[in-house]
């Protein structure tokens, strides 16, 4: 595990680490691929990928609309609103 | 040196169904912003996607148009990626096993067709809507467009102009309105398409690197951002410069395609089976109901409409081509009107009332019952084709009872002979001149003749008794 996978994994999360932290999770990062690495041994030449351990389909739900505005509330969640949208920092193409 | 372009289009309709892909929340265009929202489409803990019935039936409808495999059971993967209008930090797709798979779809090109064959089409959620230009340095979130059905629709990198592009998009917008899967209202973006785009000299067997210009949103600007995207590219190779593979936008105002800033950093989606769905079964009797609901296409219909009624190819392939003049032709038709005329009518003189006024049939003031009236007194005599064009063109403004009109405004056509003759020996004496030209050898002024005829009588005479009283009167 190199520095710079540690800090393309840290961006892709969105996740800011210094120096101190960089180090360890570099370390756990390491043990935690290790342990799965384990599973490579396995032969799953005849094994069907499963997506879902549970043995059931999904529901199907019917097309009518049945939710209703909260938006009052859902906007008091933003740490940042006017009375119509949540407000983020500026991003523009 | 001479090049070949090669295009693949991956398009995305937003399904027309009233609720959307994982939560019962409304997808109903230009409501209050964030008033269609769902705990689901928030992605809050704890909550639970639910498919939509009627997003796979819409979807399986699709396949079955472009004879594509459908897989009877599929799965959804995450997307993952940070914006915010993407609550969730993914986007729900299927990556593996998509709904459709295979088919294809065959352009017309001035005449010319061509299949382009479809690598497969799956359902996706939308994403909420960004503004910029609400705040000076903020932007805004709406999240009623979030979790809205899409199918996304992958063609093979089969297409090889810029033309053949708009050939394909205008095909998929035909089909995916006739199949009521989606309004193909571009305007409002319920179908657009990302291009990519590559240039390789003729006769490589490699393709060349290609970008991708996203979210075009006409035919228009599909032609216009392709062609800018083929020029720029050649031009980059001729002069020993690389292609970068990279994610463009198309500035229709500048009309020029530019890198996208946030795609710089090379995305990582990191896909992988969402835990919180179960694979979707179709069985085999929802897949049967879904076959019996199956409408009859448009080439289908219009090779019937030529057997059954022949009516002319070309009109044939007007009316069938929309649901709503197909369905308002055949609510004529089995009134027992006669249906050239019917189909002549439509394509003729009401298609150029719908597009001047850009609306559908069904919106216009033209009822089918008022529709088969006039029809009717066409076909009884009473009126002469030309008249109806002028009642039409009232029922068009008023939505006025046919039948009142020509009563009202006295325009009975006029079959009485000895009325016509009265009127044709007026124009004969009025246009001695004519009439010598006439005798001496110019057959062309006979249509002058009918002409002064259809004045006199506000165009009222019946065209038939007029030509033959008026050839009886003239070769005398």
């Amino acid at each position: 595990m190199d520095n710079k996978t540690v800090e393309t994994i840290s961006y892709l999360a969105r996740l800011k680490l210094d120096k101190d932290k960089k180090e360890k999770i570099t370390k756990d990062l390491e043990n935690i691929i290790d342990f799965v690495a384990e599973l490579q041994d396995i032969n799953t030449e005849d094994i069907i990928p499963l997506s879902n351990p549970l043995e059931k389909l999904a529901p199907k739900r019917e097309d009518s609309v049945t939710s209703k505005s909260r938006k009052e509330v859902f906007l008091l969640n933003s740490p940042e609103s006017d009375q119509d949208y949540f407000i983020v920092p500026k991003v523009v193409e | 040196m001479s090049w070949e372009t090669v295009i693949g289009l991956e398009v995305h309709a937003q399904l027309s169904t009233n609720t959307k892909l994982f939560s019962s929340a409304s997808t109903k265009f230009g409501s209050e912003p964030n008033t269609q929202v769902d705990l689901v489409d928030l992605g809050l803990p704890g909550v639970l996607p639910v498919v939509n019935k009627d997003a796979f039936k819409k979807a399986i409808r699709f396949g079955l148009a472009i004879e594509a495999e459908i897989n009877q059971e599929s799965s959804f993967d995450r997307k993952n990626y940070f914006y915010p209008d993407l609550p969730k930090g993914y986007q729900i797709t299927q990556m593996t096993k998509p709904i459709v798979e295979g088919g294809s779809i065959e352009i017309d090109v001035d005449g010319d067709k061509k299949t382009i064959n479809i690598t497969r089409a799956h359902l996706e959620e939308d994403a909420g809507k960004s503004i910029h230009d609400a705040y000076p340095d903020k932007s805004v979130i709406d999240l009623n467009r979030a979790g809205t059905p899409l199918l996304e629709i992958v063609s093979e990198p089969e297409i090889s102009s810029a033309k053949e592009a708009v050939s394909y998009m205008k095909a998929l917008h035909q089909l995916v309105t006739f199949l009521d899967v989606c309004d193909g209202d571009m305007s409002q973006g319920s179908l657009r398409c990302d291009a990519n785009v590559s240039i390789r000299k003729v006769g490589d067997a490699e393709l060349g690197t290609r970008t991708e210009i996203k979210n075009i949103n006409s035919f228009r600007f599909i032609e216009k951002a392709i062609n800018f995207e083929i020029k720029r590219q050649i031009k980059l190779l001729e002069s020993g410069e690389k292609v970068t593979q990279e994610t463009r936008l198309y500035d229709s105002g500048k009309d020029e395609t530019r890198p996208m800033r946030s795609k710089e950093f090379a995305n990582d989606y990191r896909y992988f089976p969402d835990p919180d769905l179960l694979p979707v079964v179709i069985s085999d009797d929802e897949m049967e109901e879904i076959r019996s609901t199956f409408p009859e296409l448009p080439a289908d219909k219009s090779r019937r409409y030529i057997s059954e009624f022949q009516i002319d190819e070309s009109e044939a392939e007007i009316i069938s081509s929309s649901r709503e003049l197909s369905n308002f032709f055949e609510v004529a038709v089995e009134s027992k009107s006669d249906p050239k005329l019917a189909a002549n009518l439509i394509v003729g003189e009401i298609g150029s009332l719908l597009n001047k006024d850009n609306i559908k049939i069904d919106e216009s003031k033209l009822s089918s019952d008022n529709f088969n009236i006039l029809l009717q007194r066409i076909s009884d005599g009473t009126i002469s084709k030309k008249i109806a064009k002028t009642i039409l063109a009232e029922i068009w403004e008023t939505g006025r009872n046919a039948d009142e009109i020509i009563n009202d405004q006295g325009l009975v056509q006029i079959q009485d002979e000895n009325l016509l003759e009265e009127v044709i020996t007026k124009v004969i004496k009025s246009n001695t001149k004519q009439v010598e030209d006439y005798k001496n050898g110019k057959d062309k002024l006979f249509g002058f003749f009918v002409g002064q005829v259809m004045k006199e009588t506000q165009g009222k005479a019946n065209p038939k008794a007029v030509n033959d009283l008026l050839k009886k009167a003239l070769n005398s």
